[in-house]
């Protein structure tokens, strides 16, 4: 009990919420790290993942990338992007992780796309061809629009993901949340370590629940009738 | 990383191979630990689904926000009250296996086809004798498939643990990342890719093994 | 090369195969998927290709709007080679209604009925008032069904809106895939009558796929007979295939009951009815018959009522004249190959 109050105690005292490690430049450190990462990833990922599910090339390769990287840990990622962020003259912290990042965003992003698009009812498809739609309008007009659940849901495991590892970008001396825990771990603060914890869940959390509400307002109504969109690929495949 | 030095120091590696293979092992044990009781847990969970279906939603809501939270944010929140221990790390790792398994293993018993289900109530199952008989089997390839993703995640995260003062090839890749030296990193990285690999391996040879009836249409 | 087809009079166009054939793999394998076909249908026409699964119907459908492009031969549109048209813009052109509908689930059914006006870029106003348009044509309430989306509606409904769909632009041409083979059979019926008046008041051209011979009976104006290897048995109207089929294989398909069938497909107004009687006598019978009867329903309700003969009234309540079970067999004896669906 006495550990909570003094949890609470740390979290009003004004000390922790101003300054270089305060809680504002710790958070904003955090997101900014987590959006650009995410964002790289985004632009590399979707577009392969929509090019891969239009033509129906590539499935194997899909399931590689994605049995390969799930069995490298993040914590690896993260080490291995310190000699390349060396190399590329960028230092410590911000980069490294960004760059650690981006390769955990893909996965999820290319594999949920391409399923998605994959698996759009084939009886979709031959109407919308057999209405005159090109291949450009099929895939704006019939495939990416009932594919969006499952699309939505790998942009949002790879933003969870991402939010969730640049935790660890502290080991590599980067900014953000991490720096609470890698600190309280360094210096035996348990309320500090506690508080940084707390705050990541938090975030994760948000980003979670941001990405729910933009399926509401993104997926037509017509599908979200059709039943729950809890399908998530990247989590069942195993090729 | 320091300027001259190669990404990989042959001599240190065999001058450590004792100190490496101790990282398997114990990479291996806290792995295992935690995918076998997740396992068990899960398959708790998803029976009692099947009991109650209405249970459902609130369990996976939970195993979801588990999920959710980042690993080294979970091992942190459990420190004030388990401190620095193997209990940490495990109860951060099961339950971070819930959401796939459960999922996977409720899903399993649910896609045994209604008409396979009335057949066997049909012939005078009961409802235990149609779990262990029919479904189960059934279900087998779905939950194996959970259990590979569950696996090869799970021996991933548990380098992280090495962060909460337990061994395994975290502890390498720690070690390497804190002295600036490269091998270390690069070897427990590796190592623990390829065992990830192989448990994958392992599993998809077990699941052969035990659903000979796809044998025959693959 | 845009497709100008039939636009301004708005009658269905002419379709025409010529010697088209479709090979897969190794060309020519030893079964070809449509082996030489070559039929006319005329504009204002319904002609059903009925066969066994695997008889190249759908195929042969598919070959008009290119989602399938034959092998040799070709097929022309209104005289114009569809090979030299842009594959889209023919599509845009062409009807097309497919079993499994095909619905896009994120579209509410009126922006799915105007998906076509949209690609050809018709002003909002206009492809507005085409879908409440076509909903009504289709029989579907606009007010009511609009904004639902396909998984708020029932399957008759779901045809429903793929027809209107299919013929948001008017098109001369209309392709259908065995378009009510997953409805309940008295929906289906429902739809293959509202089907039929539709494709009567637009005078379109419809090709129409199906493996049910009772249903190919009734909605072609010409019914080709295929067989397995994509070969056709007979092209000819429902009624002299039942008289005369062109083959055994034909004759085996259409059935042993091929006399019963064909009385589907005469009213008794178009039978010779007796007049012998004064209408004091009518008051008598128990049994009434319609003009716009079909000589099937007009027989079963005779032997129902146990009876021989019964009373035919016009749609006005106008005696007509009694139908007879002799005038019935005479009418075979006299005309085996009647010319009835030729109304």
């Amino acid at each position: 009990m006495n550990f909570l109050i003094g949890v609470g105690a740390w979290l009003v005292g004004p000390a922790h919420w101003q300054g270089g490690d305060g809680i504002p430049v710790r958070v904003m450190e955090h997101l900014s790290m987590s959006v650009a990462a995410w964002a790289v990833a985004l632009c590399l990922a979707l577009p392969l993942g929509l090019f891969l599910g239009h033509t129906g090339r590539g499935g194997g390769v899909a399931i590689n990338v994605a049995n390969i990287a799930r069995a490298i840990p993040s914590l690896a990622v993260l080490s291995l992007s310190l000699p390349l962020a060396f190399g590329l003259g960028l230092g410590l912290g911000f980069w490294p992780t960004v760059i650690a990042l981006v390769p955990l965003g893909i996965p999820p992003i290319l594999i949920n796309t391409y399923t998605a698009i994959r698996s759009v009812d084939k009886d979709i498809v031959e109407a919308a061809r057999g209405m005159g739609m090109d291949g450009w309008q099929v895939l704006r007009q019939a495939e990416v629009p009932t594919g969006a659940p499952v699309i939505l849901t790998g942009l949002r495991t790879a933003a969870v993901t991402i939010v969730a590892t640049a935790t660890l970008g502290a080991i590599v001396a980067s900014g953000g949340l991490g720096r609470y825990l890698v600190d309280g771990l360094a210096r035996q603060d348990e309320t500090r370590l506690f508080v940084g914890a707390l705050l990541v869940a938090i975030l994760a959390m948000l980003t979670e629940g941001a990405f729910a509400w933009l399926g509401k307002a993104v997926v037509s109504p017509g599908l979200q009738q059709a039943g729950r969109h809890d399908q998530e690929p990247w989590m069942m495949w195993t090729g | 990383m320091n300027p001259g030095e190669p990404l990989i120091r042959w001599d240190w590696v065999w001058a450590h191979t004792s100190d490496i293979g101790q990282r398997v092992a114990e990479h291996c044990v806290l792995a295992g630990i935690a995918v076998l009781f997740g396992f068990l847990l899960a398959f708790g969970l998803a029976i009692l689904i099947r009991q109650q279906p209405l249970t459902y939603e609130p369990i996976t809501w939970v195993a979801g926000v588990i999920y959710t939270v980042p690993s080294l944010a979970l091992f942190a929140l459990l420190i004030p009250f388990t401190g620095l221990s193997l209990m940490t790390a495990e109860i951060g790792l099961i339950g971070y296996t819930q959401v796939i398994l459960v999922r996977n293993i409720v899903s399993g018993l649910r896609s045994v086809a209604p008409d396979i289900r009335e057949a066997a109530i049909g012939m005078g199952c009961t409802s235990q004798q149609l779990l262990w008989r029919v479904e189960l089997p059934l279900a087998l390839p779905i939950i194996v498939a959970g259990l590979r993703v569950t696996t090869v995640s799970t021996i991933g995260l548990t380098t992280v643990t090495a962060l909460i003062g337990q061994g395994g090839l975290g502890f390498l890749i720690l070690d390497g990342i804190q002295r600036f030296f490269s091998t270390p990193l690069l070897v427990g990285a590796f190592l623990s890719v390829l065992l990830a690999i192989g448990a994958d391996l392992l599993l998809v040879f077990v699941e052969r093994l035990s659903s000979p009836w796809k044998r025959a249409i693959v | 090369m845009a497709l100008t087809l039939g636009r301004g009079d708005r009658k269905g166009a002419t379709v025409t195969f010529e010697h088209a054939s479709k090979y897969y793999g190794a060309s020519p394998g030893p079964s070809p998927a449509v082996d030489d076909l070559s039929l006319q249908v005329e504009p204002g026409e319904v002609c059903v290709l009925v066969g066994p699964s695997g008889c190249g119907k759908t195929t042969s459908l598919k070959m008009v709007n290119r989602l399938v492009e034959p092998s040799s031969g070709r097929v022309l549109i209104d005289g114009t080679d569809v090979a030299a048209v842009d594959a889209v813009s023919l599509r845009r052109s062409v009807g097309y209604v497919i079993q499994q509908v095909g619905l896009f689930p994120h579209q509410t059914v009126a922006e799915n009925v105007g998906t076509v006006p949209k690609l050809l870029g018709w002003p909002r106003a206009r492809i507005n008032a085409r879908i409440d348009e076509l909903m009504d044509l289709v029989g579907l309430d606009p007010d009511q069904m609009r904004n639902r989306y396909p998984a708020q509606l029932s399957g008759g409904e779901r045809q429903r809106v793929g027809l209107a769909r299919a013929m948001a632009a008017e098109p001369p041409v209309m392709l259908m895939d065995e378009p009510f083979a997953a409805v309940d059979p008295l929906v289906r019926e429902r739809l293959q009558d509202e089907l039929l008046r539709i494709q009567r008041q637009l005078g379109t051209t419809v090709l129409f796929v199906t493996h049910d011979i009772n249903e190919a009976l009734k909605m072609g104006t010409r019914v080709a007979v295929m067989e397995q290897g994509g070969h056709l048995a007979q092209y000819s109207p429902p009624a002299e295939i039942l008289a005369r089929p062109a083959t055994e294989y034909v004759a085996r398909f259409v059935g042993a009951d091929r006399a019963l069938k064909s009385l589907a497909l005469r009213t008794l107004g178009q039978m010779d009815l007796e007049a012998r009687r004064g209408s004091a006598e009518i008051q008598d019978q128990s049994i009434s018959l319609g003009a716009d009867q079909t000589v099937r329903d007009a027989l079963s309700a005779l032997l129902a009522a146990g009876r021989a003969e019964g009373p035919v009234f016009g749609s006005d309540g106008r005696f007509l004249g009694f139908f007879t079970l002799d005038a019935l067999v005479k009418s075979f004896v006299r005309e085996p190959e009647s010319s009835g669906n030729s109304t």
